[in-house]
C-alpha cells in the first residue's frame, strides 16, 4: 500500500482548513496520461470546480495499479452525487469530530483544480497501508513449515487490486461515524474482518486454481503451476483455518455466524456453476444466485459484520449488507464483461477465459435472445470445437455486453442511494466513489 | 451391575502397562461379556439371539477376544444415535447430491476420490467412523455443568445438543480432509499429468473432490458458528490447520506421498518429554522440528498432526461446551490423542501381522514399523530412496520381509500399548459410568484387532 503516491492530493475545502485537513484526489487530464492538476487549498479551496465541457475528455485515471475508464456514467455521478455544496456540509458535520489523516500528501504541482474526487485508497491509508504485511505475518505465524507459509501468502503480494478490504474498511468507517462511535479497537476489530475478506477471496482463488487448471493470474505463474496441488489445496484449507482463527478470536457470536454464511454460500456458487438450466428465465436467475453467492455473499457479509461489532441496528446492518451484495453483483457483473473485452495483458489473465471453461455468463445469455443458436451452445458448455469462438463473435454483435453494463450500473446506483442512507462523511462518499470505480475499471 | 464391571475394569487398568496386562484383559473378557449380554437382554430382547450365538462361540475358542462392532454398537445404543453421522442431512443436500450424480462418471477411473469413497462408506473394522461417536461418549462420560439449561440437553442419551452438533463437525472436517487428500497432482512435470487418456477423468475427480471438500468445510464452519463458543470455533479451526500442516511435513514424492527422511539428517539427543501443542495460545503450531529423526516422537508428531490433532481438540471442545472444568478439559485432549495415535500404531501394524505382503497391498513409508526398522538398519533407506519420484516404484515385498525381519514390529505393538494404557488411564478421571465402560470397551476391542 506504500505505492498511493500517484496523485493524492491535499485541499482544504474551507476555512476550517487549519483543523481540518481534507485528502482527496484531483483528476482531470486531457487525453491520457496528462499529469493531474491541482492547486492548493489555501483560503480559495472552496472553489472546487466541477468539471466543465467533460464529454470532450477521455479521462483516464491510474488509481493504485487500476485504469478507469470515466465516461458517462461518472460524469452523471459526479453531477448528482458530489455537488460542491456537500463539501461544506462535510466539513461542518466534522467540526464536532476532529479527523485527522494522517498521511498528508504535501506535493503541489501547479494548474487549475478541475475537479475533487475522494481517492477511497488514500483515505483508508492507515488501514490498507501494512495490510498485507499483516496477512503475511498473521499466516506465517501459524505454521512451522516454509513450503506452506509460501503457499499460502503467495497471492498475498499487494499486487491485487484489495477492492474486498477497501469497501470493508469504509463501511466499517462510515458506520462508525454514522453511529457517532469511533474507537482504535473498534476499527481495529472491523480491520479483521477485511482481513478475513482477503483471506477467504484469496482460499477460493488458490482452490480455483486447482480446478481450473490456469497457468496465470495477476499476471504471474498461477499457484498450481508452481506447486504439488495436493499441496496447493491444503494450502487453501490453511487460510481458512487461519482466518476463522482469527474472527474466533474477536469474541462476537454474531460476527462469527454472519462471517461463516461466506463460507457456504462460496462453495454452493461453485456448485451451482458445475450445472445450468434448460429454460432461459431460469438461466439467468441461476445465473444471477450464482454471481450472489460467488461473489456478493462474500462483501455483503462482510460488510455486515462491521456493523455487527459496532453494534449498529439492524437497519444499518442491512444498508451495510444490501449495498456489498449491489457492488459485488456489480463487480461480478463488469468482471464477466471484461472478460469479452479486455486484452490478456490488460487482466493478467487470458480472455474468454470463462467461455473455454464452458461458463455461460451475462453477456452470453443476453445474446441469446437476439441469437437463438447460442442455446445448444450454452447447454454443451461450449464444448465442440469452434463453439467458444462462434459465441465470442456473437456476443460482441449483440447487445450483449451493453446490456450487461446496464445491469452492473442499476446495481452500482442502488449501491450509492444505500450509501447515501448513511450519515455524510469522506468514507460514505468514498463508498460511493468505489461504486463508479466498479463500474469503470478496465481490468 | 456397572459398578462390578468397573471393579473389574478398574483392576485391570492397574495391570495395563505390565507385560502380563494383555493376559488379564482376556481373562477378564468373558465376564464383561456376560456382563454386556445380560445388558442387551434386558434392554432388547430381540437382538438376544444373534449376540449370543456370537459370544458364545468366542468363549468357547480361546483365547477370547474383545469384538469390535459390538464394542461399537453397545457405544452407539449409549448415546442414543444408531449410526455414524455418515447418514446424517448433509448427505441429503442438493450439493452432495450433485456430487454423487458426478462420482458415477469418474468409476472405473483411477481417481483415488474412489477409493476414497469407498472407504468411508466401507463400514468394516478397519475404518474408524467412529470419531463422532468418541466424542459423544467422552460428553457423556464428563456430563455437564448444572448451570446448562434444560432446553439444551439431549435427556435421553445424556449429551447436550451442542455436543453432538460439535461431534458431526468432527466427523465433516476428517471426511473434508481424506477428500481433499485425494486430490491428484497433475502438474506438468509429474506422471499424472502427462498421459491425456486420463488426464480428464483426473482433473474432473480433482473438481469434484476439492469441491466436496471445500462443501464440508464450509458447513463445518456454519455449524461451529452456530455454536456461539468462540473458544470452541478457535481451537476446532486449528484441528483443520493441523491437517493441513500435517501434508507438508517431511520429504514427498510427485503424489505428495510423505518419506522418511534420510538416517543421520538430524543429530538430536531424544527428548525426555512429549512435544505437543502450547495449551495457551492454539495459533502456535506443532513444534516439529524439535523432535525429526528420533521415530517414535517423529511418529508421534505427524500423527498427532495426522489425526490426534482434531480428535482430541474435539474431545476438548466438547467439554468445553458443557462448561467443565479446564483440567477435565485437558483430559479429555489427552484421551483424544492417545486414542487417536493407539488406533494409528494399530493401523501401521496390521500390513505387518502376516508372513507375506497380501497383493495390491502398501503401506505408508512413515509408518512405525518403517521408521523404527530405519532406526535399527540404516541401510534400508536405499530401497525407499527408490521412491522418491513415486512410492510406487518401491518393492514394498523386500521391505515388508527386512521390518519382518527385525525387531520394528514389536516396537509397534509397544507402541500402541503405550499409547492405550495412557488413553486407559486418562480415563479414570471420568466418574465411572456407562459412556466410559463403553469408551473402555471400544479401546480394548482395538487392542486386540
Amino acid at each position: 500500500m506504500a505505492c498511493m503516491s500517484t496523485s493524492g492530493r491535499v485541499v482544504c475545502g474551507s476555512r476550517r482548513q487549519q483543523t481540518h485537513k481534507f485528502l482527496c484526489q484531483l483528476f482531470g487530464r486531457q487525453s491520457g496520461y496528462a499529469a493531474a492538476v491541482s492547486s492548493s487549498g489555501s483560503g480559495s479551496g472552496s472553489q472546487l470546480l466541477p468539471i466543465a465541457n467533460t464529454q470532450q475528455y477521455q479521462l483516464v485515471r491510474r488509481f493504485h495499479g487500476l485504469s478507469f475508464n470515466l465516461g458517462k456514467d461518472y460524469l452523471d455521478l459526479l453531477q448528482n452525487a458530489h455537488s460542491c455544496s456537500q463539501n461544506l456540509k462535510y466539513s461542518q458535520c466534522s467540526k464536532t469530530n476532529l479527523r485527522q489523516h494522517s498521511s498528508v500528501h504535501t506535493q503541489q504541482p501547479a494548474g487549475p483544480v478541475r475537479e475533487i474526487q475522494i481517492d477511497p485508497y488514500i483515505i483508508l491509508d492507515d488501514e490498507l497501508k501494512y495490510f498485507y504485511d499483516d496477512v503475511r505475518d498473521l499466516l506465517q505465524s501459524g505454521t512451522s513449515q516454509p513450503e506452506l507459509d509460501t503457499i499460502a501468502s503467495y497471492y498475498f503480494d499487494g499486487q491485487g487490486k484489495a477492492l474486498r478490504p477497501m469497501v470493508t474498511m469504509l463501511m466499517a468507517k462510515a458506520i462508525n461515524y454514522h453511529l457517532n462511535n469511533e474507537s482504535h479497537q473498534l476499527v481495529h476489530k472491523q480491520r479483521q474482518v477485511a482481513l478475513f475478506s482477503e483471506m477467504v477471496h484469496s482460499a477460493s482463488l488458490v482452490h480455483d486454481d486447482v480446478i481450473d487448471q490456469s497457468d496465470f493470474r495477476r499476471g504471474k505463474p498461477s499457484v498450481n503451476a508452481l506447486w504439488n496441488h495436493k499441496k496447493v489445496t491444503m494450502a487453501g484449507d490453511y487460510i481458512l483455518s487461519i482466518a476463522s482463527i482469527m474472527i474466533a478470536r474477536l469474541r462476537s457470536d454474531d460476527v462469527t455466524i454472519v462471517l461463516s454464511q461466506i463460507l457456504t454460500d462460496l462453495v454452493q456458487g461453485e456448485f451451482m456453476q458445475l450445472g445450468s438450466r434448460e429454460t432461459e428465465n431460469e438461466r439467468f436467475a441461476h445465473y444471477l444466485t450464482k454471481t450472489y453467492r460467488k461473489t456478493a455473499s462474500l462483501i455483503a457479509n462482510a460488510l455486515k459484520a462491521t456493523a455487527v461489532i459496532a453494534q449498529a441496528d439492524d437497519n444499518v446492518a442491512e444498508v451495510a449488507f444490501q449495498y456489498g451484495r449491489n457492488i459485488g453483483l456489480a463487480f461480478q457483473l463488469v468482471d464477466d464483461m471484461l472478460d469479452f473485452v479486455s486484452s490478456t495483458e490488460q487482466m493478467g489473465k487470458p480472455t474468454a477465459a470463462d467461455l473455454k471453461l464452458g461458463l455461460a455468463t451475462a453477456p452470453v445469455l443476453f445474446a441469446c435472445e437476439k441469437y437463438p443458436e447460442l442455446n445448444p451452445m450454452v447447454m454443451r458448455r461450449f464444448s465442440e470445437p469452434g463453439d467458444v469462438e462462434r459465441a465470442f463473435e456473437l456476443v460482441h454483435k449483440s447487445h450483449g455486453l451493453e446490456q450487461t453494463r446496464f445491469l452492473a450500473k442499476k446495481h452500482c446506483n442502488e449501491a450509492i442511494r444505500l450509501a447515501q442512507e448513511l450519515t455524510e462523511s469522506p468514507y460514505q462518499k468514498g463508498l460511493q466513489v468505489v461504486a463508479d470505480l466498479v463500474i469503470n475499471r478496465l481490468k | 451391575m456397572y459398578r462390578a464391571s468397573g471393579r473389574i475394569m478398574q483392576q485391570l487398568r492397574h495391570r495395563m502397562p505390565a507385560p502380563e496386562g494383555r493376559l488379564a484383559v482376556s481373562l477378564a473378557a468373558p465376564a464383561l461379556k456376560t456382563f454386556t449380554l445380560r445388558q442387551q437382554q434386558r434392554h432388547e430382547q430381540v437382538r438376544w439371539t444373534a449376540t449370543s450365538t456370537v459370544s458364545s462361540k468366542q468363549v468357547t475358542t480361546p483365547p477370547p477376544r474383545h469384538d469390535w462392532n459390538r464394542a461399537v454398537s453397545e457405544a452407539e445404543r449409549i448415546v442414543g444415535y444408531p449410526t455414524s453421522f455418515l447418514s446424517l442431512r448433509w448427505l441429503l443436500s442438493d450439493e452432495i447430491a450433485n456430487v454423487a450424480l458426478h462420482l458415477r462418471k469418474l468409476v472405473g477411473s483411477a481417481h483415488p476420490l474412489m477409493k476414497t469413497a469407498k472407504h468411508l462408506l466401507y463400514n468394516g473394522k478397519n475404518t474408524m467412523q467412529a470419531w463422532g461417536l468418541i466424542v459423544l461418549l467422552v460428553s457423556k462420560a464428563a456430563g455437564h455443568a448444572p448451570s446448562v439449561p434444560d432446553v439444551e440437553q439431549d435427556k435421553s442419551a445424556g449429551v447436550l445438543h451442542s455436543q453432538r452438533a460439535l461431534a458431526e463437525v468432527t466427523e465433516m472436517i476428517r471426511i473434508s480432509h481424506l477428500v481433499h487428500n485425494s486430490v491428484v497432482n497433475l502438474q506438468s512435470s509429474t506422471e499424472a499429468g502427462q498421459d491425456a487418456a486420463t488426464y480428464d477423468d483426473m482433473s474432473f475427480g480433482n473438481k469434484i473432490g476439492l469441491l466436496t471438500g471445500d462443501y464440508l468445510l464450509g458447513h463445518s464452519s456454519a455449524e461451529l458458528a452456530n455454536l456461539r463458543n468462540q473458544e470452541v470455533v478457535e481451537l476446532i479451526s486449528s484441528a483443520v490447520r493441523d491437517f493441513s500442516e500435517s501434508e507438508f511435513i517431511g520429504e514427498r514424492d510427485e503424489q505428495n506421498n510423505p518419506l522418511p527422511y534420510k538416517p543421520g539428517t538430524f543429530q538430536r539427543p531424544s527428548l525426555s518429554v512429549a512435544v505437543d501443542f502450547n495449551e495457551h495460545d492454539v495459533m502456535t503450531p506443532m513444534p516439529i522440528a524439535q523432535v525429526l529423526g528420533n521415530p517414535e516422537q517423529e511418529w508421534e508428531c505427524r500423527n498427532i498432526l495426522n489425526a490426534g490433532s482434531l480428535l482430541g481438540k474435539s474431545c476438548q471442545a466438547s467439554l468445553k461446551l458443557a462448561g467443565q472444568s479446564e483440567e477435565l478439559q485437558r483430559h479429555a485432549y489427552r484421551f483424544g490423542k492417545h486414542l487417536a495415535l493407539a488406533w494409528q500404531a494399530c493401523l501401521d501394524a496390521e500390513p505387518f501381522q502376516c508372513p507375506t505382503l497380501p497383493l495390491d497391498t502398501t503401506f505408508s513409508l512413515v509408518s512405525a514399523p518403517v521408521l523404527f526398522h530405519l532406526e535399527h538398519d540404516p541401510s534400508l533407506y536405499a530401497q525407499l530412496e527408490q521412491g522418491k519420484q513415486s512410492v510406487d516404484n518401491i518393492d514394498y515385498d523386500k521391505i515388508h520381509k527386512a521390518v519382518l525381519a527385525g525387531p520394528a514390529l514389536a516396537k509397534t505393538k509397544e507402541l500402541q500399548r503405550k499409547h492405550t494404557a495412557a488413553a486407559l488411564a486418562v480415563l479414570q478421571h471420568f466418574p465411572a459410568t456407562d459412556a466410559r465402560q463403553a469408551l473402555e470397551n471400544i479401546i480394548l476391542a482395538m487392542q486386540d484387532l
